[in-house]
């Protein structure tokens, strides 16, 4: 059963290292991004890092808890993992929103929003790339 | 009457976007009880295309809380 169990993590641990490899280039991109626009303007420069956080640290936690090996042998039990991680991105990604509106200023919306979009766009693409047998599904 | 305007925007805004996210998700969550039934041995496999269309679905849906955030405390 330990054995079986095992074996059938081993295609989430899989995506979970290739999904975390996307958000490591994501995130050195960003830092890239924003290094350079650091030598521009400080306030763009620092929006751009916030949109990048906003859209990686929730991403993080949702990959990191829907994608964990040990609750992969029931279906209703994988179903709940991975709703209830999704509710926590959900709830992160508002606290952190409203932290950084509330906290944050002066604050460049449009470096932050089109950062966040940006990594939203960048993510679909990696992660449907990443896995081709989707296409056919 | 401006500023109740903008509260009833991120309103529509957060709450036409959790319609939507609902909805996909909960005919997402549906294929994968389906699937996992007819073939028990593909869960694992049906959990990580499930976690990577999830993210494709939740991802409209996070731009429009993040706007709607942005209406609500900084505007």
């Amino acid at each position: 059963m330990g054995k079986r169990r095992q074996k059938q993590g081993i295609h989430s641990q899989v995506t979970r290292k290739k999904i975390f490899r996307i958000f490591l280039i994501q995130a050195a991109i960003a830092v890239f991004i924003s290094g350079g626009l650091l030598l521009i303007d400080l306030v763009t420069a620092y929006s751009v890092l916030l949109g990048a956080a906003l859209y990686l640290i929730p991403n993080l936690y949702f990959a990191n808890r829907a994608l964990k090996s040990k609750s992969d042998h029931s279906p209703n039990t994988a179903l709940v993992e991975l709703y209830a991680s999704e509710i926590w991105k959900m709830g992160i990604s508002i606290v952190a929103f409203a932290a950084v509106f509330i906290l944050v200023k002066p604050l460049s919306p449009f470096s932050l929003f089109v950062t966040f979009i940006l990594m939203q766009i960048s993510g679909w693409i990696a992660q449907v790339k990443l896995n081709n047998r989707f296409l056919k599904l | 009457m401006e500023q109740s305007l903008v509260y009833l925007a991120a309103a529509l805004m957060m709450g036409l976007s959790a319609i939507g996210a609902a909805v996909g998700i909960g005919m997402l969550g549906g294929k994968f009880v389906e699937g996992a039934a007819r073939q028990p041995e593909l869960v694992p496999l049906l959990r990580s295309q499930f976690f990577i269309v999830m993210g494709l679905v939740d991802a409209v849906p996070m731009i429009g809380v993040g706007l709607g955030m942005y209406l609500l405390f900084a505007v």
